[in-house]
């Protein structure tokens, strides 16, 4: 399961999930996380080479039940590889969701962002992963449509066609941005709570399931404490 | 040619955030900086191959303000250290074979079960993660500290190995590694206990203590151990080949024991236990990590690229795809990657012997509960087929995400050299394929004689009567194998030497040693991996090639993150075991130095 769940306490489920961001350079992919993550905005923000490890939470209503559920996305955002799509099978290795953005103002943007679409599906075994494909900078659309160079419906019908969720954003005014994730965490959350309450019931069976070394955090100080 | 003045340091170079105190930037941002269309027209430094030491050291280079440009022929990152599916190692093997490897690699034999075929088998080539030159990772190490320090291990996801086997009579003895078990063990005479207490607590602190081992300097240590601390043949086996992971009986004392207390020492850092490995895959994962890091540095990546040639008088190189750049201070090549015409490229001398198999086997008997991995040692003379040399074997199974589930994969390598090595290869696994149908075999409960029963009557075997009875055992089962593939892998670095600071001479950029025609004149050449069953090279290895550029090792992966909470472990806590043993071995791996506040979280961040 790709799916980590990190702390059950009463009503509170904490899920963890791998989003990465793709798209041409420029279209505000790194934008729209800086708007998410800080809910800020750099006008001059130079092309980044590459923000490449944040985390937000986000908390979800949930369904029927009276939980809560904290959903944490751990973002990957693309390095310099991109350019050349040189990407590391590490890069989307595990993500459950994806990003894929364009530009509404740059028709090029969209074709490129299909590109990504395909190669997602291609290099992604699992089924459950959630693409999301969004439109940015609508503020550049506000009172001056034409700036406008892909239209909604376009964009519409063709996630609609690949199924995967759509959304136009501006990164910019913040129109949009966390919907995004709102969306894909109940998304996620939809497909994996199966998964969880399977899980939730072989945790009172053997707990023979593996654990991770964490690096960063040895388990002594003092290395002359150890057996010998 | 190296600058004379020292680029700024990585702190320096960052831009002054201007209204810093709203924006923090999180650790391993990115420094900003405009996007090029194409291939820049000029970098610092040109490196090709994106295996496990090139990637380190672009990660270090880029970090310390180098541009640079890392390419890689193949279509995945790894090149001699990489993960492949089945499908890329049938490619990889006919590349092999039709000789585009000259000087790494030969004599590449593969078998496939038609269980793993695309759409028809059981299997699915992506469903393995198989290494070319897999590694385990000790817990205290200078790879591990650098992992830390630069944060490459957040993209990784490591798991622990406790369960080291010597085979010994037929049967695999499981190491006794913890005060407790040897205490504990039943098999083992109080005297013998209390002797290899005694070895323990010397090899911990051994260099201080000269008048134990200097006799023994240049001697085999087993003369040492059976002299001063009186240990018998499995105990300095065990010591030996499966605690120091040595190749044969010769392996000099200073050697031995260097090896010995970085096992120990080791111990207990993460848990119980000395050694790790990484999920989806070894080195090729920990480069692929590395790469990453370099990218988000700013290092640029381009794979499906080759070198043509470099011409050192105008400093630049010319790729196959008809494009080049220009370079301002050197062109690094891993020895795969060498351009067509290349009259440098350094001997590879020694042969590593690689036996790797699909095992359709769960191998759980092997592993320790909780874990997935295992390694076996066969040491000199153990196999039917009178091995001299040690045949070292590393077990993964599904927990790793390696291979799926109900299957493991076997790596087993040697350094003995010629034909004699593909006995030894097959003689081990033949054990090793006894051994595990013996322990996974219904038929064990039908013999009394290994039956035990533990303290709820529930029935327990025993592993070592295993061994003892494996003998009259014969297999009714046969182990099914998915996939077998036998290779030669060639490195210029003698069994047990880190990598020797001497290869990197033979590319002096004297004009009297430009070989006319050459295509890789004034180009550094990494060391193919070597038979070292740990990263312990690696980090030596990027180090030295880094100072060849830079000048100086001072700032290696020298990194701060803007979010503060800085890497606790210092870099200099951790000294590479193997590569000092000869001038400064009392400077470092002092055990119990300096490890204060490692304890403290570093990996999460706050936004
Ligand atoms: N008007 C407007 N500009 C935006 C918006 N989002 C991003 N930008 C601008 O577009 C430029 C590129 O944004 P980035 O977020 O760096 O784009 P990116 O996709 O991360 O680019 P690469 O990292 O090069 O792939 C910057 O100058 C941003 O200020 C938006 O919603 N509206
Ligand atoms: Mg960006």
């Amino acid at each position: 399961m790709d799916c980590n769940s990190s702390g059950r306490s009463g009503n509170r489920v904490m899920l963890q999930f791998k989003l990465v961001l793709l798209g041409d350079s420029s279209v505000g992919k790194s934008s729209i996380v800086y708007r998410f993550v800080k809910d800020s905005f750099d006008e001059f923000r130079e092309s980044t080479i590459g923000a490449a490890f944040l985390s937000q939470t986000i908390k979800i209503s949930g369904s029927s039940e009276q939980s809560e559920t904290v959903i944490k996305f751990e973002i990957w955002d693309t390095a310099g590889q991109e350019r050349y799509k040189s990407l590391a099978p590490m890069y989307y290795r595990n993500a459950n969701a994806a990003l894929v953005v364009y530009d509404v103002t740059q028709q090029d943007s969209l074709t490129k962002a299909r590109a990504w679409v395909n190669e997602l599906k291609n290099k992604v075994g699992d089924e459950d992963l959630v693409i999301c494909l969004v439109g940015n900078k609508i503020d550049l659309c506000d009172g001056d449509e034409d700036k406008r160079a892909v239209e909604t419906g376009e964009a519409r019908d063709y996630a609609a066609e690949q199924s995967l969720l759509f959304y136009e954003v501006s990164a910019k005014t913040g129109s949009g941005v966390r919907q995004i994730f709102e969306s894909i965490g109940e998304k996620l959350y939809e497909t994996k709570k199966d998964e969880l309450a399977a899980a939730r019931n072989r945790q009172m069976g053997s707990s023979k399931d593996q654990v991770n070394v964490q690096l960063q955090r040895p388990s002594t100080n003092d290395p002359t404490s150890c057996c010998y | 040619m190296l600058s004379p003045e020292r680029r700024p340091s990585m702190a320096e170079r960052r831009p002054v955030l201007s209204n810093s105190s709203s924006i923090v930037v999180p650790h391993l941002a990115g420094i900003e900086d405009p996007l090029p269309d194409s291939t820049p027209d000029k970098v610092d430094v040109l490196i090709v191959g994106t295996g496990m030491v090139e990637s380190v050291l672009a990660a270090a280079l880029s970090w310390q303000g180098s541009k640079v440009l890392h390419i890689d022929k193949n279509d995945h990152y790894g090149d001699s250290s990489a993960t492949m599916t089945v499908d890329q190692i049938k490619r990889w093997v006919n590349q092999v074979n039709e000789g585009e490897y000259p000087k790494c690699y030969s004599n590449a034999k593969l078998y496939v079960s038609t269980s793993i075929e695309n759409g028809r088998g059981r299997f699915a080539s992506r469903d393995f993660g198989l290494d070319l030159a897999p590694k385990i990772l000790f817990a205290k190490s200078d790879l591990l500290s650098v992992l830390v320090n630069s944060r490459v291990h957040q993209y990784l996801e490591f798991q622990s190995l406790s369960s080291f086997h010597t085979y010994e009579n037929d049967s695999f003895e499981k190491l006794t590694n913890t005060k407790q078990e040897i205490f504990t063990d039943q098999n083992l005479p109080l005297m013998t206990k209390r002797n290899l207490m005694k070895f323990i607590k010397f090899v911990l602190n051994w260099e201080e203590q000269p008048e134990i081992w200097e006799p023994y300097s240049n001697r085999p240590i087993g003369d040492m151990l059976v002299e001063k601390f009186k240990l018998d043949k499995p105990q300095v086996f065990e010591l030996m080949f499966s605690i120091g992971l040595c190749y044969n009986m010769h392996t000099k004392t200073p050697e031995v024991l260097q090896r010995i207390r970085r096992y120990l020492s080791s111990f207990d850092v993460y848990g119980p236990f000395s050694v790790l490995y990484s999920k989806y895959g070894g080195p090729g994962e920990l480069s692929q990590g590395f790469c990453r890091s370099a990218a988000v540095g700013g290092a640029m990546y381009k794979l499906n690229e080759s070198l043509a040639s470099y011409d050192p008088s105008s400093k630049i190189a010319y790729f196959n795809d008809g494009s080049k750049v220009s370079v301002t201070e050197k062109v690094v090549i891993s020895p795969t990657q060498a351009p067509k015409y290349n009259q440098n490229a350094p001997e590879q001398k020694y042969e590593i012997h690689r036996l790797t198999c699909i095992v359709e086997k769960s191998c759980e008997e092997w592993f320790t509960e909780g874990e997935s991995a295992a390694v076996v040692v066969f040491p000199p003379g153990s196999l039917k087929s009178g091995n001299q040399e040690v045949v070292q074997s590393f077990i993964l199974g599904s927990g790793s995400e390696t291979c799926p589930k109900g299957t493991s994969i076997w790596y087993l390598s040697t350094t003995q050299q010629g034909p004699r090595a593909e006995m030894d290869l097959d003689a081990a696994l033949e054990a090793m394929e006894a051994s595990i149908v013996r322990e996974s075999s219904s038929d064990l409960e039908n013999d009394e004689s290994i039956l035990r029963f533990g303290p709820n009557g529930e029935p327990v075997i025993n592993s070592v009567r295993l061994g003892q009875s494996f003998k009259e055992y014969v297999p009714r089962e046969k182990i099914q194998f998915l996939l077998k593939l036998y290779h030669i892998q060639y490195t210029s670095t003698p069994p047990f030497a880190v990598v020797d600071p001497s290869l990197f001479d033979i590319n002096r950029e004297d004009s009297e040693r430009l070989i006319p025609g050459a295509s890789d004149n004034g180009v550094l050449y990494t060391a193919m991996p070597s038979a070292e069953i740990s990263y312990d090279e690696v980090v030596t290895a990027a180090k030295v090639l880094y100072e060849k550029i830079v000048g100086s090792d001072d700032d290696f992966f020298d990194l701060d993150f803007e979010d503060g909470d800085d890497a606790a472990i210092s870099k200099t806590d951790f000294e590479n075991a193997i590569e000092d043993d000869e001038d400064d071995e009392d400077a470092e791996m002092s055990v119990g130095v300096g490890r204060s506040g490692t304890a403290e979280c570093i990996g999460e961040m706050e936004i």
